[in-house]
């Protein structure tokens, strides 16, 4: 009660410096305050309805030994999740879905760069050439993988064709492990580096002509032109298309279903190329272990949350780096100045009463 | 004032809306014969209903059938798991005898088809095939559409080029006839081999397919049990195959694909294992890879082992249907007997009923016997359904099939391992996948 009355006489104590509110100024009060939170709610309503119960519902699953026909079974706790852990088909996964990454996002990336580079001279039809490696982000992942399936076919395919004319042994794209990588990395390629390309060409663009200019005057060649000013310029951008890189990596999925088709197990006939989410899918819809694949869902989950952990604190320690050598180049400046000043008092005062302090070594 | 007669106009307008529901409502659960309905069907692979559907709805004016056809029974089962799981199941879904073990496992979902007449046409059916459809309650699942009687598929021409007989009774002889083996299967392939250098059958899985089918139990004891571990019979079977693959006489073509049907056409093999169905998939294979009838493919009325039966389906009625009286009656007339001819005719499914098995629009001239070197298919898979027998399908068996003894097969026919290996690689994969 005592609260009360004391804000009763505090509110009553502002009365007397501000003239009570009408209706329509507590509406207009209420509508800056309240507002921006009814215009976001739209996302959050849907992503709660969209993402977070589905999420949530999928632990829940993974809590119990739950039949995809049959429905939910008994309550095991994180049975599932121990008994993945030590299920060498999960860790195969994960390796699987790693070599693939890297063997994508590595050469993608590279190329991607040097396509950019490419484009972001001075060319003939310019708009023509940045459309046209964009083509292959327009068609769908299936006829991607179809296509490639069928060109890394293993008795009839276009490359084991070629192979065989240069006098060659035929590649089992389909049945070794590391071929079978190379051309589903090949699809994730084709179809990511000209989208990748345009990103980067776009930071390209931003950096200042004059920079070139004067370093070309300066007599820097093309290609100490772009290590020297092109990438150093575009780290922010590079940083973000990496992160995409890893987050879309690891959720291969088109590809690898699609690769061998035909073939009654998802991911190759050994399983060679089974990425984790393809796991997920077997586990799932081909083994009914609904509950299995849920936990195996969370493990990917936590993997991607930890690869974005060091992905931030990367690019964290990238950004404050080039904070801290702009900082020491201002610092080793301003020293420089001060110690020509210090010099040129010393030189008319002709006494010597104080050294420079600074250790730092000119540069 | 205009405000307030705007408003008057809504509220009258939402009323009247909402007397046309509500009679559109009752309009619906009176049911009338009339009252048009949609039927969804799910079906697979080359099932030959296709035509079928125009004509019921030429004959039921009010009902529109939406059909959808999946490209292999592997994928129908994955579509059929997830609409299970999640809703979206059509009013007809098409079942395989190698997932009718999953089918079983929740039978309580299915429309028990008796409510709707099945006890007064299941006579139409062969007894093992309505036998197969009855849940452990007793109540009918589903319809029988075809059954998948085993008969051998050869390359007249290539036979002839490897010094063998080639018309279809000699081919019968050739390989024992009523007393056919899989010895004697294995040692004219080894003839052919020697005379041509060139593999006898595609690759291993359907042949141990065809092996596993025709065992009074295959992968589960009819008790339900696992029946793979310290079977002797399918081992020895598999260090077989393991052998003529050492031999050569497996190509290891990709299964479901041979290379766009291309194996057909260049002589890559020269036999194949085909049910019923699977003439339809040899016929479409061979036109994919530029072949035709003069690609030399016949029909021989004998099988490995003796009689076999490899797949066959069933339409079912799944209990969220809305219609499930006009869907039973769709199911029910598409697998009548000239139905069943009819889709004979256009694929080579042969009839479960037993009435379309001696009619002469299977026993007699089609496109398929025109493909087949003329051969008098229906009446030579008559001949080979005669001694079949239904073997019991465990809740995995398409689970075993594919992905325990698919690995392993693909390895034995790749030649990477020896058939003890492979055998061993087998029964790991099924202690992790099956338990």
């Amino acid at each position: 009660m005592t609260t009360l009355t004391d804000a009763g006489r505090d509110g009553a104590a502002r009365e007397i410096e501000r003239p009570r509110l009408t209706w329509r100024q507590r509406l207009s009060r209420a509508d800056v305050k309240y507002s921006p939170y009814v215009y976001v709610a739209p996302f959050f309503v849907l992503f709660a309805l969209v993402g977070l119960f589905p999420l949530l519902y999928t632990f829940v699953v993974s809590l119990n030994d739950w039949d995809l026909l049959k429905g939910q079974g008994d309550w095991v706790g994180f049975d599932n999740y121990v008994t993945e852990l030590q299920d060498p088909w999960f860790w195969n996964s994960i390796g699987n879905t790693f070599s693939i990454f890297v063997l994508s996002a590595v050469p993608q990336l590279i190329a991607a760069t040097f396509i950019a580079a490419v484009l972001d001279q001075n060319l003939r039809a310019k708009t023509f050439w940045r459309l046209s490696v964009l083509l292959p982000y327009v068609v769908t992942p299936a006829a991607v993988a179809l296509i490639f399936s069928s060109i890394f076919s293993e008795d009839y395919g276009l490359v084991n064709n070629l192979l065989g004319s240069l006098g060659l042994d035929p590649v089992l794209w389909k049945h070794d492990t590391l071929p079978g990588h190379l051309a589903i990395a090949t699809m994730v390629n084709w179809r990511w580096t000209g989208y990748n390309a345009l990103i980067l060409l776009a930071a390209m663009q931003a950096v200042p002509r004059d920079v070139y200019e004067s370093a070309a005057l300066d007599g820097a060649g093309a290609f100490r032109r772009f290590f020297s000013i092109t990438l150093p310029s575009i780290r922010p951008t590079f940083i973000f298309v990496l992160i995409t890189a890893t987050i879309g990596g690891l959720q291969i999925f088109t590809e690898p279903k699609l690769f061998d088709a035909t073939n009654a197990t998802p991911g190759g006939a050994y399983h060679q190329y089974e990425t984790t989410t393809l796991y997920i899918w077997n586990m799932a819809f081909n083994q009914d272990r609904f509950g299995r694949a849920a936990a195996i869902a969370f493990l990917l989950l936590l993997i991607i949350v930890a690869i974005g952990l060091v992905n931030y604190v990367l690019s964290k320690g990238i950004a404050s780096s080039e904070v801290k050598v702009a900082r020491d180049r201002t610092r080793r400046r301003l020293e420089r100045h001060r110690d020509r000043q210090l010099a040129g008092a010393v030189a008319s005062t002709s006494a010597p009463t104080s050294a420079p302090t600074s250790g730092e070594p000119r540069s | 004032m205009r405000l307030s007669r705007r408003l008057t106009a809504t509220a009258a307008l939402a009323t009247a809306s909402a007397v046309v529901l509500a009679g559109c409502s009752t309009g619906g659960d009176t049911g009338s014969s009339d009252e048009p309905i949609t039927l969804t069907i799910t079906t697979f692979g080359t099932m030959g209903l296709d035509d079928l559907y125009a004509q019921y709805e030429a004959d039921h004016p009010n009902i529109t059938i939406k059909a959808t056809n999946i490209d292999t029974g592997g994928n129908a089962l994955t579509d059929w798991k997830t609409k299970q799981a999640s809703g979206g199941l059509p009013d007809i879904q098409a079942v395989e005898e190698g997932w009718l073990g999953s089918v079983m496992e929740v039978s309580d979902t299915f429309t028990d088809l008796r409510d709707y007449g099945a006890d007064d046409i299941k006579d139409r059916w062969v007894d093992w095939k309505v036998a197969q459809a009855t849940d452990p309650n007793g109540r009918i699942i589903g319809y029988g559409t075809d059954i998948g009687p085993e008969g051998l598929c050869y390359n007249g021409k290539l036979f002839e080029a490897a010094g063998l007989p080639s018309d279809r009774d000699s081919v019968a002889e050739l390989f024992g006839g009523t007393d056919a083996t899989w010895d004697k299967f294995f040692e004219v392939g080894e003839q052919y081999h020697a005379a041509t250098g060139k593999a006898f059958y595609d690759q291993s899985g359907f042949v141990w397919n065809a092996f596993v089918n025709q065992q009074p139990e295959g992968y589960y004891k009819k008790d339900g049990s696992l029946n793979v571990e310290g079977n002797d019979t399918l081992k020895n079977f598999w260090l077989q195959l393991a052998d003529a693959q050492s031999k050569g006489l497996s190509a290891n073509s990709a299964q479901w694909d041979w290379g766009k049907g291309q194996s057909f056409v260049d002589g890559t093999f020269a036999t194949f294992m085909c049910p019923g169905w699977m003439l339809g998939v040899v016929k479409g294979n061979t036109e994919a890879g530029g072949g035709d009838a003069s690609t030399g493919w016949d029909f021989a009325d004998v099988f490995p082992g003796g009689y076999a039966n490899w797949g066959g389906s069933f339409l079912t009625v799944p209990s969220t249907s809305a219609h499930p009286k006009e869907a039973a009656e769709l199911a029910a007339w598409l697998t009548d007997t000239q139905q069943e001819v009819a889709a004979f005719q256009a694929a080579g499914t042969f009839p479960s009923v037993k009435a379309a098995q001696t009619d002469p629009g299977v026993t007699g001239q089609s496109d398929l016997t025109a493909f087949f070197n003329d051969a008098p298919v229906g009446e030579i898979l008559g001949s080979r359904a005669s001694g079949v027998t239904a073997q019991f399908k465990g809740p995995d068996d398409a689970l075993i099939q594919e992905q325990v003894f698919g690995p392993a097969r693909t390895a034995l026919d790749a030649g990477t391992a020896d058939g003890e290996t492979t055998w061993n690689q087998a029964i790991d994969l099924l202690h992790q996948l099956v338990g």
